[in-house]
Parts: structure tokens; C-alpha cells; sequence
């Protein structure tokens, strides 16, 4: 791919909106995604689906769908436990103090959640597999399930994990202060619940493998939509018992992922199995009903918290129960745990506790999902602050701006252990009043009221930690660069980190442009290749740019270095007084200049005249570690996982119809701060995508399961996602607050949206029904849910 | 994934249609834009040994009928005509400076598209009501493209707009099969959620709309979001007696036909907003619930989009007059 670029000769490339390179190829098709891949004799895999939620598997009977036409082999769990381990955890819940649970790539002895896989069928096509997946009789023993966490919290709930003693598989508690002396000198208590539904991302393609196993020297590559290549290659070795050097894992092209395609789904085994086992290349692609399954977040928050008749917040007490479905192998299950350690948010509560349940119910697992559980954290704080600003009649921007971290108090340390490491909270605060003329619309909004209809205006700052770090997983807080120049001085970029498809391969492209003083059509970039780049995390958490953008920095300027010293020997100058830009090596002093092109050749081709004793190669392997990290445990326990700390304000304005429950989004601000800004299409692009997905969690989308825990809402038309037509021109503010960890001061930007999108919306359709006396407690706010709200008002 | 084989035809009239529905062994479908049909065998919700597509049988388009017609044979009321099978198409209606004769039928036929009826400039005067639905039509332009007014009506689906509006025009459909041809009222064909009163062996030719005579009917239709189904509609028809027919949509397993006094003191007074409440109530035994709304909820809003349709009505045809 070639990185084509709208800057001009000398305008440094970091910082410019330059397009995506890739743009062209997606635009006219040319995008080559993992249905697009096609090996001779490729076979094709269909999962055979649990329809219970609970139930004992007594027998699976594959004799009609083994004679059926095309059909090369139907494996069943029992059959795949003899070549195939269990899968290992992303994050090990046994690590974080949680409890263990072996997940297989097909079931075995009993299954726990309706669609969870229990055969497989591989046949010449997708169809004959399909057909042939429909004639395998599975014969269960129905068990009792539970659907929801606080049933499944009660002693004798069915219990999914017969070793457990219960079903939580995670219970802790967070934060430091006295919260109960803090909430009794307060002049304000107030106390409510949340229920946050289980939505999911639904990115446009969905999950696919392509594995092909070769007999005659035990070798197994894979082709995937994924976002973690190295992690999942030391997966597969692990489930298969293969060595990872056996094992090349490449990535395509992926279409959108939010968490989605990091490694941990019992796909991935399975499909290598099936190859391994046939002998064939075998090509699996999820549907899209398949893909409705995976669920993104779904909590219940019991808090309190108290405040003074001032406006500061002395307390935040928050009772967690997050639902996380049945227990998977992906990193789903831990993102509450950034819901509880995200509170307060960027605000100086000084007292605050969290306790977390994080159960298992016989729902599909939650997976990863952009936000991390940290949007969860944001949706609840705002609410708590706007019940604040309501139970003393003070303006929600002031309770904010009374309680915000003062700009000059930077790093904080929260009372959960987050160091954050800079910001301007009031100034977005500030910027985002303005472009609202958030005054004027206060007056509007009592005009429109006095006339009977329902404007509301709904604020939410949102704090995102991001780039983490967990010792001793693969959640790692550095990455890992090669930047290589050939004899003619076109660079190859080869990166750990990998693109779900937000263009961070431009943003890097963008570095390695500037810091080599290259054009940036000379840089290609590639990721997601075991064998090619070196050994690195992928995408997650907002580090991309962050340790892929720095390690490619540090790379560049290691080979820039060697250039400008055989150069400045060809122009004759000392190496302090050359520059390389624009794809030329200059004298600074009299401008005498020679193409890098000519620099490169002769450090390869004359080694031992011009370029003698120096190192004749033109590559750099680097890793970078941002600062910030910290996993010492201070004095009172805490860690500190994130170098960065993006934050950002969003305002909603909304309209609601009260006769039919409709929201309707009138206006949208977000005011944003990443730190210095590498690309600001990309950070504007990951902005829009990251807002409309709170929205859609905030107004429309719920994934539904019928009583006996089966999915109901499994395509579009009934898991309801936000059209063009549904949402305002999203206007978006930034501010650059540099981070001081981080190589140029820039900060993860790519979840920033979901949690303070909810939360704006949720504020604001509660401001509109202020005349009702309406108190928001669940998103979606689904127009059958705002019709109940003020039914609950009325009859109050 | 469509795993099973079947046989395929695509008939040059409606006589091979209705030949092939007939010589048809096994399952049969009649196949029109496939805009659910196709999702519906993918899914293996419909499994069919025959797909007779329509594409091709020249069923599409919006005349005006005044009489004489090829197609227009004895049509025996919810009976069986002479035998002859009716051709869908029909001789160019008489369109008279925009204004169209009392008593004239509006054939629309089965495999006209929403794209169709918004692109033909008759359909302003003919079929005013079904080209509001049809710019409505969610589903981007593939729908409007695909998606038939015949195969809504076949389909049912009680959060489909086009069997509430065939009811308040008080359309007729036409069903051809090989006995012949009937014409069953849009009242007595939807008989419940995703059936109607079409025998097998039946295709739906045409439907057939009294001319409109009066101004432009009211729509309303409310929708979750824009990517919902359709929760509830109204579409409101003056009648020239003064008396407002709403026919209710997505609000029930079948489309719901009131009567409403006209507002005498504007849709705003609430004595006649507690008739439309009550009228609306009592019609509405047993409200319609899926994944997208509860009964409840349709039970609530029901009253609220049949004020608004009527509120729409009078508004269309103060800008008339
Ligand atoms: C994304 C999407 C959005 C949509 N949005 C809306 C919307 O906003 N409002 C709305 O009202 N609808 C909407 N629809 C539904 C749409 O109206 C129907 O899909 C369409 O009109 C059905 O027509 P079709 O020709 O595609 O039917 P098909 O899928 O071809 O057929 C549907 C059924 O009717 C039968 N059938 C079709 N034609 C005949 C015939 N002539 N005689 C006998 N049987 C027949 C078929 O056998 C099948 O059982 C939407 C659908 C989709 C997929």
C-alpha cells in the first residue's frame, strides 16, 4: 500500500489531516478482507449452535450429516478435546484474583449459553456444510439457567461452573477515603440504580479464519480479521500444542473490529483443528446472526453519593454488578473492572468505593468492546453529577467546573490509583459552552417550554485512560517498530501494532515521514504479520499511535542518524550540520543538498570507501515505552496501568416527543483533548464513531434474548443501530493539552465517545422532561422506556 | 445460505404464472422483489421446492381503469370469475388535467415498486397515499428498488405500512390461479399476523384503488428510529360525508379500521382527543407486540398517530382548497 499525501514540500506530515491510505483501495473495492482470500482446495467450516442456554449434552448424533453431499468431516466436542486443549485466557481471571474456567473450542459435557458451538461441519462449500450443519441431532438434558446477574448472585441460583461455590467470577473492592464519614457531613445524599443494557459492536465485517495446515512440515498458517497476531499465534500454539515458531498468523484487512477481533473466541482453535484434521485449507466466516451474539457491556450501579451545598462532591460510593455472560477466553469479562477504577473520573472526589461483582449467567460472553467498561464508568459519574446539580438547583456545567481537577494540579492521583497525566478540563468545559452558546439555548429552552415542547440539554465529561499495561499478560504498554530503507530509499515500515481499520498505518506513516525526512509516498507501512513484523500487541486501548507511532520515532531516527552521517561526508560538512527533509540530506550552511536516495546507495555500496566504519545497514528495530506506568503498588494498593488520559465534554441537545416517548437529537458538541494531534482526520474519524456508538447504546440498541435465554435480536431490523438519518452534524472542538509521557505529547484517541455520548444523551432527555420530574435509571431510552419514565413520574 | 435446491421459473404473463403455480409439485413461492423472501430462505424460515418470480410478467405499473379493459372480464365478488385469467396491465388510464373521474378504478399492479410508484408522475393523482408510504421506505434504495406494493400486501408482516393503506383506501386484490380470477377486499384479506385470505395456487395480479376523489389522505407513521420497523401508522381518509376513516397499521396482527368524528373544534381539544382515545381503544382488542415495542406501548401511541394523521388530512386539504 502506498501512503499518498495532500502536504506540501516542507510542511511537516505530523499534524495534517492526511488521508488514509488505504482509502482508495476500500473506496473501489480493492480492499482485500478475509473472504477475499482463497488458497487451492480451501474447504468450508459451519459451527453447529447450542439452542439451549443451559443443558447437558447426552448425545451428539453426526451419522446424517456425515452422508451428506460434500461433507468431509463433522467433529464434536469430544472429538476435538482429544487434539485440543483448552483455549488460554487473554487475561487469566485467576491472575486478578478471579475464578478459572476451562473454555474449549467446542463444548463438552454441557453447554452455557444458547449458540455456544458443539460440532462442526466441513464440507466443499459453505452450502453443503450449512445443510449438513442443519442434520446434526444434539440431544440435551435441559438444566435450569439464569439471564440476569443479581438473579444469579442468589445462593441457589443454577450454577454454570460446578466448581465454583458461586457464579462470580471476579469480586473486589476499589478506591480509598472514608466514604461513609464523608456522605454523613454532606448536606446532599442521593442515592439511585443504573442499568446500563447489553448492546454489542457490530462492526460492518464480521469475524472470519482462513487456516491451512501443511502435513509435510508441520506447519500452520492462518489468515484472519483480527487484531492481536502474535498474542493469538501463542493461543493456537498453546490450545494445539504447536510450537509458536511453527505458526505464522496474517492479518487482512479488517473491517472495523471495537474490541471484537481480539483473540480468545473458540474459532480460532477450532477452524486450525479442522484444518489440521482434514488436511485441507478451511475457511470459516461468521454470519452476522452469529455475530449479534457477542455482547459489549451490561451493568446495574447501586450508588450514593454526597456533595456539599456548594457544589464539591465530598463522596462517591458505587455497588457494581456486571453481567458478563458465560465465561469466554476473550478479555471480555474484565472490563468491569475499568468501570469501577475509572470512577471518579477527572474529578477530586477524594472518598470513593467501588465494589464489583462480575458474575457469570448463561448468556453469551460479553467481548471486548470500545470503551472497555471505562464508558460505563463515564454514563454513571455524569448522572451522578447531574442528580447533584439537580438536588441543589445548580447548573450542571458549574457542579462540573466546581469539581474538575484544576488544571495546574496535574499528575493526579485518583482516589482508585489512576495517575493522570494532564489536562484542561475547565478549558473544554469552556469551549464546549461556547459552541453551544450554551446560554442563549438555556433561554430557548424556556421559550420552547413555556410553548409546551421539550428541549434538554445534556453535559458529560469523559476521562479515557488509555495505551494499558498489565504485567504479565499480553495487554502490554509498549510496542515494537522496524523501519527499513532500501538501496533506492523507499521504506518499510514494519509495525507490532495493528489497524482494525481507524488508519493508524497513516498516522505512522505520518512519523516516519517526518522524523526520516522522507515524502510520504516513499513509506509503506506493514502490520499484522507474524513473520514479517516484529513481535508486538496489535491493536487495544488506544495505543497505536501512542507505541507504534513512538517505536516507529525511535526506529526512524536511528536510520535517519547513519544517513546523515555518510551524507554529511558526501556534502563535506560536520553530521551536526545537516538536515534531512523532503527527501533530501542538506548542508545547513550553504544549502547544498543530495537526494536520500543516493545517501542510502552509497551507505550499502560503498562500505568500505564513504560509508567505511559505519554499520552498513539501513534498518532499525525499536521498542517504545511511554512513561507513566507503574505497577509498584503505592501505600495504599493502587497501581497505575495507563501512561495517557484523553478527555473530552460532549453536550447533547435533544427533543422529546412526550406523547410518543421519541428522542429526537437536535445538536451535538464535543469538545476533545488527545494531546498533540499526529492526524486530525483520524482522531475526528475514531471521534464520530466512538459518539454514534453511545448514541446508539444511549437511544436504540439492546441486544433482547427471548426466556429461555435464546437471541432475539439478530439482525439489524431488531437490534437497532443509528441511521444518517438519526443524528445531527456532530460538531467536535479540540484542545491540545501535551502529554508529558508520551513521544509527542500525544494521548490514545479512539474510545473517547461511547461512555459521554450515553451520558449526555441520558442528562439531556431527563433535562427535557424536567416539567415531568423524570429520573433516567436505564439506557436505551427507547421510546416505549421515556413513555415509562414519565408514567413513573406521574404516579409518583 | 440457501442449502436446498428447487426448481425456478420466470413466466413471460400472468398465465404462466399461474400454469406454473399450479403444474408446481412440492412447496411452491411466488417470488416478487424477494426483499423478504430471500432473507426469509436464506434463514431457512421458508423452505421451497419451486420460485415462481414475477420479474418478468409483466405485472407492474399504476393505470387508470375506466372500464373496458382487457382484464376487466365478469369478476365474481370473493368468487371465481368465468375462467379467464386477468392480465395485470392495463390500457393507459385517462388522466384529465390532473383530476381524475369519479368511479374509475386505480390498478396498481402486484410487482410495482416503491421506486415505481415514486418515480411514475401518476401516482400523485392516482395513488397519492401509497407514494407517501413509498417515500418512506426505510432500507435505502435496494428496498425501494425490490420491494414490491403486491408483495407487502402477500407478506403481511403487521409492521408493513402498505396493508393498513390498502385498507383505509378500501382497495381490492386481485388473485389469479389457474380456476380463474377473484377479488377479495383489502378488509377481509389480511386475516392475521403474516396471513391472508390468498389460497395457494393464488398469485396476487393487481390491486385495484377506488380513484381518489378527494384530497390527499393523511399519513403518520412512528418509528423507534430510523432503522425500526414501522410501531405504528395511520392514514386518514375524509370521507365526503365528513367522517374521518384511519385505518391503523403495526398496531395489531391486522390493519385496524375506525370511524372518527371530525374535529369540530381543531385536533387540539381534548373532548375529541378522548374520542380518538376511545374509539381507538375499543377498536384495539389485542395489541400488536414484538421484539421492538410491547403491546403497551402500541396500545399508548395508537390514539396519538391517528390525531396526527387526521391533524394531516385536514391539513392537506385546507392546502387544497
Ligand atoms: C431493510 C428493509 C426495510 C424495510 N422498510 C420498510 C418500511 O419502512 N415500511 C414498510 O412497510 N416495509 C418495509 N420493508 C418491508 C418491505 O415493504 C417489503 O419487504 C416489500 O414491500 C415486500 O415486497 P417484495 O416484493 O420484496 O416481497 P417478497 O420478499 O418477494 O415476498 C414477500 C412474500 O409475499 C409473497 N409474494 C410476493 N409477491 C406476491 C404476489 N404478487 N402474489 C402472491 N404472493 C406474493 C412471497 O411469496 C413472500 O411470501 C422493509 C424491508 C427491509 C428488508
Amino acid at each position: 500500500m502506498t501512503v499518498t499525501t495532500s502536504g506540501k514540500a516542507g510542511v511537516r506530515a505530523i499534524g495534517s489531516p492526511v488521508r488514509k491510505a488505504d482509502g482508495p483501495a476500500l473506496l473501489t473495492g480493492r480492499g482485500r478482507f478475509l473472504d477475499d482470500y482463497s488458497l487451492p482446495g480451501t474447504r468450508h467450516a459451519v459451527v453447529v449452535r447450542s439452542e439451549l442456554a443451559h443443558a447437558r449434552i447426552v448425545d451428539v448424533d453426526v451419522r446424517a450429516a456425515a452422508a451428506s453431499p460434500g461433507v468431509v468431516l463433522v467433529l464434536t466436542g469430544e472429538e476435538a478435546a482429544a487434539h485440543a486443549g483448552p483455549i488460554p485466557h487473554f487475561i487469566e481471571p485467576a491472575a486478578r484474583g478471579g475464578r478459572h474456567a476451562d473454555v474449549r473450542c467446542l463444548a463438552t459435557g454441557k453447554v452455557v449459553y444458547a449458540g455456544e458451538p458443539v460440532a462442526a461441519v466441513v464440507a466443499g462449500t459453505r452450502r453443503e456444510a450449512e445443510a449438513a450443519a442443519a442434520l446434526v441431532r444434539v440431544e440435551y438434558e435441559r438444566l435450569p439457567h439464569v439471564l440476569d446477574a443479581d438473579a444469579a448472585l442468589e445462593q441457589d441460583a443454577p450454577r454454570l461452573y460446578e466448581e465454583w461455590p458461586d457464579n462470580v467470577i471476579l469480586h473486589n473492592h476499589y478506591g480509598t477515603g472514608d466514604v461513609d464519614a464523608a456522605l454523613a457531613g454532606a448536606d446532599l445524599v442521593v442515592s439511585d440504580t443504573i442499568r446500563i443494557s447489553r448492546t454489542t459492536t457490530a462492526p460492518i465485517e464480521p469475524r472470519g479464519y482462513l487456516a491451512s495446515w501443511d502435513d509435510l512440515d508441520g506447519t500452520l498458517t492462518v489468515y484472519g480479521s483480527l487484531q492481536n497476531p502474535h498474542q493469538l499465534r501463542w493461543m493456537l500454539a498453546t490450545s494445539l500444542g504447536l510450537d509458536e515458531t511453527a505458526i505464522r498468523v496474517i492479518t487482512a484487512r479488517v473491517g472495523g473490529s471495537f474490541g471484537l477481533k481480539m483473540q480468545g473466541h473458540p474459532e480460532e482453535t477450532l477452524v486450525c483443528l479442522l484444518s489440521k484434521l482434514t488436511g485441507a485449507p478451511v475457511k470459516w466466516i461468521e454470519d452476522r446472526r452469529e455475530c449479534f451474539m457477542a455482547g459489549a457491556r451490561e451493568q446495574v450501579h447501586r450508588f450514593t453519593i454526597g456533595a456539599m451545598r456548594d457544589g464539591r462532591i465530598v463522596a462517591v460510593r458505587d455497588r457494581i454488578v456486571a453481567n458478563t455472560g458465560a465465561v469466554s477466553a476473550q478479555a471480555g469479562w474484565a472490563m468491569p473492572n475499568m468501570s469501577a477504577t475509572t470512577l471518579a473520573s477527572g474529578y477530586t472526589v477524594p472518598n470513593v468505593r467501588a465494589e464489583l461483582h462480575v458474575v457469570v449467567t448463561n448468556k453469551p460472553p460479553l467481548n471486548a468492546a470500545r470503551g472497555f467498561g471505562k464508558d460505563s464508568a463515564h454514563f454513571v459519574m455524569e448522572r451522578m453529577v447531574d442528580l447533584v446539580a439537580r438536588g441543589l438547583g445548580a447548573d450542571p456545567a458549574e457542579v462540573r467546573r466546581k469539581n474538575f481537577i484544576p488544571p495546574d494540579r496535574f499528575p493526579y492521583r485518583t482516589a482508585t490509583g489512576l495517575n493522570i497525566d494532564s489536562g484542561d478540563y475547565p478549558g473544554l468545559l469552556d469551549k464546549a459552552l461556547r459552541v453551544l452558546d450554551y446560554d442563549a439555548l438555556r433561554l430557548r429552552q424556556a421559550e420552547l417550554r413555556a410553548a409546551g415542547r421539550h428541549l434538554g440539554i445534556g453535559l458529560a465529561f469523559e476521562l479515557t485512560p488509555e495505551s494499558a499495561d498489565g504485567p504479565g499478560s499480553f495487554v502490554s504498554g509498549f510496542d515494537v517498530t522496524t523501519v527499513r530503507m532500501t538501496m533506492t530509499g523507499g521504506v518499510t515500515v514494519y509495525t507490532g501494532v495493528t489497524s482494525p481499520g481507524g488508519g493508524n498505518d497513516t498516522g505512522i506513516a505520518q512519523i516516519v515521514s517526518d522524523e526520516l525526512g522522507v515524502p510520504l509516498s516513499w513509506i509503506t507501512v506493514v502490520q499484522g504479520d507474524t513473520e514479517r513484523c516484529p513481535s508486538g500487541f496489535g491493536n487495544f486501548s488506544g495505543r497505536s499511535m501512542v507505541v507504534g507511532g513512538g517505536s516507529a520515532a525511535l526506529a526512524a531516527r536511528d536510520v535517519r542518524a547513519k544517513l546523515a552521517v555518510v551524507g554529511a561526508r558526501m556534502l563535506d560538512v560536520p553530521v551536526d550540520e545537516v538536515k534531512v527533509a523532503d527527501g533530501r540530506l542538506r548542508a545547513t550552511g550553504d544549502g547544498r543538498s543530495v537526494p536520500v536516495p543516493e545517501v542510502a546507495a552509497a551507505v550499502l555500496t560503498r562500505a568500505f570507501a564513504i560509508a567505511n566504519d559505519v554499520e552498513p545497514v539501513l534498518e532499525a528495530t525499536r521498542a517504545y515505552k511511554p512513561g507513566n506506568i507503574d505497577h509498584v503498588p503505592d501505600e495504599r494498593g493502587r497501581i497505575q496501568p495507563y501512561p495517557t488520559y484523553s478527555n473530552c465534554l460532549h453536550a447533547a441537545v435533544v427533543e422529546v416527543d412526550p406523547e410518543t416517548g421519541v428522542t429526537k437529537l437536535v445538536d451535538f458538541v464535543m469538545a476533545h483533548d488527545c494531546g498533540v494531534i499526529i492526524n486530525p482526520a483520524l482522531v475526528e474519524g475514531q471521534a464520530h464513531g466512538a459518539i454514534v456508538m453511545g448514541l446508539g447504546a444511549a437511544l436504540s440498541e439492546r441486544l433482547t434474548y427471548d426466556a429461555d435465554g435464546r437471541l432475539t435480536s439478530d439482525r439489524f431490523k431488531t437490534y437497532l443501530m443509528p441511521r444518517a438519518g438519526d443524528l445531527p452534524t456532530i460538531r467536535l472542538e479540540h484542545q491540545v493539552t501535551p502529554s508529558p509521557f508520551t513521544m509527542y505529547g500525544n494521548k490514545g484517541a479512539g474510545e473517547a465517545g461511547v461512555g459521554g455520548a450515553q451520558a449526555a444523551v441520558a442528562n439531556a432527555v431527563e433535562d427535557a422532561l424536567a416539567p415531568f420530574g423524570v429520573t433516567v435509571r436505564e439506557v436505551p431510552l427507547s421510546p416505549p422506556a421515556v413513555l415509562a419514565l414519565i408514567d413513573e413520574a406521574r404516579t409518583r | 445460505m440457501i442449502t436446498k435446491n428447487f426448481a425456478y421459473h420466470a413466466p413471460a404473463d400472468l398465465h404462466g404464472v399461474v400454469t406454473a403455480l399450479s403444474a408446481a409439485s412440492g412447496t411452491a413461492v411466488v417470488l416478487g422483489g424477494g426483499t423478504m423472501l430471500v432473507p426469509d430462505m436464506t434463514h431457512g424460515k421458508t423452505v421451497a421446492d419451486v420460485v415462481v418470480d414475477l420479474s418478468r410478467a409483466g405485472l407492474s405499473g399504476i393505470t387508470l381503469d375506466g372500464g373496458g379493459g382487457p382484464h376487466d372480464g365478469p369478476v365474481a365478488d370473493d368468487g371465481v370469475s368465468d375462467g379467464r385469467v386477468a392480465d395485470g396491465r392495463v390500457a393507459d388510464g385517462r388522466v384529465a388535467d390532473g383530476r381524475v373521474a369519479d368511479g374509475g378504478v386505480v390498478v396498481v399492479g402486484a410487482t410495482t415498486t416503491y421506486a415505481h410508484v415514486l418515480s411514475d408522475p401518476r401516482s400523485r393523482t392516482l395513488a397519492p397515499l401509497l407514494r407517501r408510504v413509498a417515500g418512506g421506505v426505510t432500507g435505502g434504495p435496494q428496498i425501494r428498488n425490490k420491494g414490491t406494493i403486491g408483495g407487502s400486501a402477500c407478506y403481511a408482516n403487521p409492521s408493513s405500512e402498505v396493508p393498513a393503506a390498502l385498507v383505509a383506501l378500501g382497495a381490492r386484490l386481485r388473485l389469479a390461479s389457474a380456476g380463474g380470477t377473484r377479488e377479495v377486499a383489502a378488509g377481509d384479506f389480511f386475516t392475521g399476523a403474516f396471513a391472508t385470505a390468498r389460497r395457494p395456487g393464488e398469485v396476487l395480479a393487481a390491486i385495484a384503488l377506488p380513484a381518489p376523489t378527494g384530497p390527499c389522505p393523511g399519513y403518520t407513521k412512528l418509528k423507534l428510529n430510523e432503522s425500526s420497523w414501522p410501531i405504528a401508522t395511520a392514514a386518514c381518509v375524509p370521507g365526503p360525508d365528513g367522517a374521518l376513516r384511519v385505518a391503523l397499521g403495526a398496531v395489531a396482527a391486522t390493519p385496524l379500521l375506525v370511524t372518527l368524528d371530525p374535529p369540530e373544534a381543531g385536533v387540539a381539544d381534548p373532548a375529541w382527543r378522548a374520542h380518538v382515545r376511545e374509539v381507538v381503544d375499543a377498536a384495539l382488542a389485542e395489541p400488536w407486540s414484538d421484539v421492538l415495542a410491547d403491546g403497551d406501548y402500541r396500545r399508548r401511541v395508537a390514539p396519538v398517530v391517528a390525531v396526527r394523521a387526521v391533524a394531516d388530512a385536514l391539513q392537506q386539504a385546507e392546502g387544497e382548497s
